[in-house]
């Protein structure tokens, strides 16, 4: 300790030594400063796009008609979407700067979706496309047609050019849908000779499988239209309202407004869509002012984003869901969801009103289904639901046997009724708090439960391959037109014969034969009618009679604006989401 | 010092082989396939087995794990670490273009540390228990219990939020630089600055040092040059263990800042088990690791000529 004393006493000034340091420090700073900032590749780059002004050209946008079917004529387009360029707008102007998610493209040859999906900077255009009430509407195709057994034909829009001149044909469908074929024919089902090219302005698409589906699939921005010849993995031409100005990976993407858009002119000049994975940080960008527009606002910041001034809070209508999927195939100790009145307690003992309006404030509603209501039309109707009755929920375990135990926990036979949520599809922090709220409510009911978070989505269906489970947290969104998509996806029987890792939904919640009929019915439908019908049928199966599926909320769409955006409308489909008609008051 | 060199370069191969075998063996070994991945991804339904066997042979992840192995090493020595099944790109390029980023905001951050801890450091034992010695207590207790989430969302609400004096997130010109930089760099200050101290100390109680005052040497000699030059090597066995660190778990920061660095790049190809991304980083930073030591370990002769390399 005296050594100690003794170097303390070591006659240095203090000015002296902070002189010494201020210069090293300066020193090392500035040179790494200078080295650093000469990386300046970054920057936003000027608008190329400012003083583009709309072309009155022809467009053929506003008087499509319907085709005539020679056989069973399903879904003609009367209406078109837009009105022909230029009418009654302005010239563009208005920068938009958006956060968006991460970069989440893919840029190999022919599975490139860059421009395309997840993100839709609009460059591209699908034939179809979903309106906010997920019908389909017109874009390239004008009109379309079932032909028995299994085409679709499509009547093309005339005057539409690609972003680099080359004329709008029957060529560029046919190139696009190669691609597609090339990677497997995508949920499509296409393969190199599925597209006949009757004329210019007509193809006839049949998929090499039965796929009565095509119409509601083709609206996916997996399967917009790229210039033929062109590999959106090099360069991205199509026929949006938009135009590439730059793409930098994991950083941004630049557009500006297509001066000869077939359609209604874009409002903006340019817009800058940031990667900001982080959705705090995206908040933050936005009340620092760095953003104009935010992508996926957490629902537990969205009421802080209300209070802010000049911000505020725009949400689309319910295109996500929140669910629970009963493992009704498992095996002990994961085998409790075999029990038709466990599950249906569980159903029952769940408070869906404190989880929309107490977790989620109010950003989500409560839902009968996994799939957006509008999708299902008036046909959605058949489906009930079940609402929070804990005393029904208590009386159900009752009458099966399940009697109070030590703890409160039900018991029968000497076993207690524990189940195991897990939650990790498509990551465990989308559901915080909700499995903590569900285990106090079936506490209350007498169900223990335990919750196991799984760090990614591969270990999630990992362990959903190994059934090793009983209630399994979902989060998922509705991205086509097509109601059966989901149901089909994860419930239909698996084919014994199939790959085992792909049976894993099915080997689990497979509700069996009654629930198949009805997606075969959905599978041969024609109509949109047919196709509601069998839906709504079989969402019944699974939430009204099975209780495999219970919904928790349809959840919303959360954007931050600030004051001066204007024009913006959320699709509930963000995958969807248009951003022509939105400007920027700069004032 | 020629020989002792090639020596430790000789001595990286086994150990290259060695953290590629168990990168290797323990990408191979977690749950999940990545061909299945890929094609639920392209396909947006499950895929049928026929599919799934298609794209397994496509990538040749059926043919024994050994086979697998020597293939990419075969490979690896030439350059090559394959192609990643989620973006298509050469592994090595993709490492290569994001790696400069990631060692800007780590080299930046890791000079600060150092320009704020070694002052402080050599302050605080100099003048201990004064106002410096605690306030440099207090700074290394905040560095070192506040996780670089949350510095960094404090540092975007005062600086980019509240003050407007830099922006949020993103890369661009250099002030897109700083919060990333000075969250990591505080994270490594803390440890250093302590390390500083208790090492200056235990160096100004020597014989040597009274020896040199006795001699009439100015002060400011006594500390640098003798004090501060012997008490640098555990400091910089420090300094080259948290920047090779930095360089490997700059993750968090660089997702909050939306940094476009190799973190960010191998984390989301985690989630997508893409095994010849995950591979690829864990021998390329492996690599730079070995590097990092081996320079370390060079510095000692030159920060105490004692210390001879040949042996």
């Amino acid at each position: 300790m005296e050594r100690y004393q003794d170097a303390l006493r070591v006659p240095v000034s203090r000015r002296r030594f902070l002189w010494l340091t201020g210069i090293t420090a300066g020193v090392v700073s500035s040179g790494l400063l200078a080295a650093c900032g000469s990386d300046d590749d970054g920057e936003t780059p000027p608008s190329t796009g400012s003083d583009a002004t709309p072309t009155t050209g022809a467009s053929t946008g506003g008087d499509a008609t319907a085709t005539p079917g020679d056989t069973a004529d399903t879904t003609p387009a009367a209406e078109a979407p837009t009105s022909p360029s230029g009418e009654g707008e302005g010239a563009p102007g208005g920068e938009l700067i958006v956060a968006a998610t991460q970069d989440g493209y893919r840029t190999e040859p022919n599975r490139a979706n860059v421009g395309q999906y997840p993100l839709n900077t609009n460059i591209f255009e699908t034939l179809v496309r979903l309106t906010p009430d997920y019908q389909v509407e017109p874009v390239l195709a004008e009109s379309w047609e079932f032909v028995e057994p299994n085409t679709w034909r499509f009547l093309l829009r005339e005057g539409v050019t690609f972003h680099d001149g080359t004329p709008f044909t029957a060529e560029a469908v046919q190139w696009s849908m190669g691609r597609i074929a090339a990677v497997g024919g995508g949920q499509l089902g296409v393969d190199e000779t599925s597209v006949e090219i009757v004329d210019d302005f007509t193809v006839a698409i049949t998929p090499s499988r039965t796929n009565l589906r095509v119409i509601q699939q083709i609206s996916h921005p997996s399967n917009s239209i790229v210039a033929p010849d062109t590999e959106p993995a090099e360069i991205r031409v199509g026929t949006g309202p938009f135009m590439e100005v730059e793409y930098l990976p994991e950083d941004r993407y630049v557009v500006e407004a297509n001066p000869d858009y077939w359609g209604d002119a874009p409002q903006l000049s340019q817009i800058t869509f940031r990667f900001i994975p982080d959705p705090t940080t995206r908040v933050l960008a936005l009340q620092s002012g760095e953003v104009d527009l935010v992508v996926e606002v957490p629902r537990e910041s969205a009421r802080d984003l209300t209070s802010m001034d000049g911000l505020s809070l725009v949400t689309s209508k319910v295109g996500a869901y929140e669910a629970l999927y009963v493992n009704i195939h498992g095996e002990e100790p994961y085998d409790l969801g075999q029990e038709k009145a466990v599950r249906e307690a569980v159903a029952y003992g769940i408070d869906k009103d404190s989880i929309v309006n107490g977790v989620w404030q109010g950003n989500a509603e409560i839902s009968n289904t996994m799939i957006p209501p509008a999708i299902l039309g008036d046909a959605g109707d058949i489906i009930t639901g079940t609402t929070f009755d804990p005393d029904r929920a208590r009386q159900i375990l009752e009458d099966a046997g399940w009697v109070e135990g030590s703890g409160g926990v039900r018991e029968k036979d000497g076993r207690q009724l524990k189940l195991t949520m897990i939650v990790g599809f498509p990551n465990a922090e989308i559901h915080t708090p909700m499995p903590e709220f569900v285990q106090a409510q079936l506490a209350d009911i007498g169900i223990e439960m335990d919750i196991v978070q799984t760090p990614d989505t591969a270990i999630y269906e990992a362990r959903l391959q190994t059934g090793e489970g009983d209630l399994w947290a979902e989060a998922g969104s509705q991205n086509d037109g097509n109601p059966c998509f989901l149901p089909d996806l994860l419930f239909y029987s698996p084919d014994p014969e199939g790959d085992p890792e792909s049976m894993a939904y099915g080997n689990a919640f497979a509700p069996g034969a009654a629930f198949d009929a009805h997606i075969d019915d959905c599978r041969a439908a024609v109509t949109t009618e047919e196709v509601q019908d069998a839906a709504a049928e079989a969402m019944k199966v699974l939430v009204d009679d099975e209780f495999v599926v219970i919904p928790l909320a349809g959840t919303f769409r959360l954007y931050g604006v600030s004051a001066k955006v204007q024009g913006f409308e959320a699709h509930p489909s963000g995958v969807n989401q248009r951003w022509a008609s939105v400007s920027v008051d700069e004032g | 010092m020629t020989r002792y060199l090639i020596r430790r370069l000789v001595y990286l191969i086994p150990i290259w082989l060695g953290i590629s075998f168990v990168a290797f063996s323990l990408a191979n070994l977690t749950p999940g396939d990545p061909a299945r991945l890929m094609l639920q991804r392209d396909l947006g339904r499950q895929p049928t087995a026929e599919e799934v066997s298609s794209v397994r042979d496509t990538m040749h992840l059926d043919d024994p794990f050994i086979l697998r192995y020597v293939r990419w090493l075969e490979n690896a020595v030439t350059g090559d670490l394959g192609t990643s099944y989620r973006t298509g790109e050469p592994v090595l390029s993709g490492l290569a273009q994001r790696f400069p980023s990631t060692l800007q905001i780590a080299g930046l951050g890791l000079a600060l540390a150092i320009v704020i801890a070694l002052p402080l450091g050599i302050m605080a034992a100099l003048w201990r228990n004064s106002a410096i010695d605690h306030l440099s207590r207090v700074l290394a207790l905040l560095g070192a219990s506040m996780p670089s989430y949350w510095v960094a969302y404090l540092l975007i609400l005062l600086f980019a939020v509240k003050l407007n004096m830099l922006p949020v997130a993103g890369k661009g010109g250099w002030q897109h630089l700083i919060l990333p930089s000075v969250t990591l760099g505080l994270g490594a200050c803390a440890s250093l600055m302590r390390l500083t101290r208790s090492e200056m100390l235990e160096v100004l109680g020597q014989d040597y040092i009274r020896t040199s005052r006795a001699k009439g040497l100015a002060s400011w000699a006594v500390v640098v040059r003798h004090g501060l030059r012997n008490a640098l090597i555990p400091v910089t066995t420090v300094v080259g263990m948290r920047f090779a660190g930095l360089l490997g778990g700059a993750v968090i920061v660089e997702t909050i800042f939306a940094w476009p660095g190799i973190g960010k790049f191998v984390l989301d190809s985690i989630f997508d088990r893409d095994y010849p991304v995950i591979q690829g980083f864990v021998v390329f930073m492996g690599t730079i690791f070995l590097l990092v030591n081996l320079v370390v370990d060079m510095s000692y002769a030159w920060l105490d000529p004692r210390i001879r390399l040949s042996r």
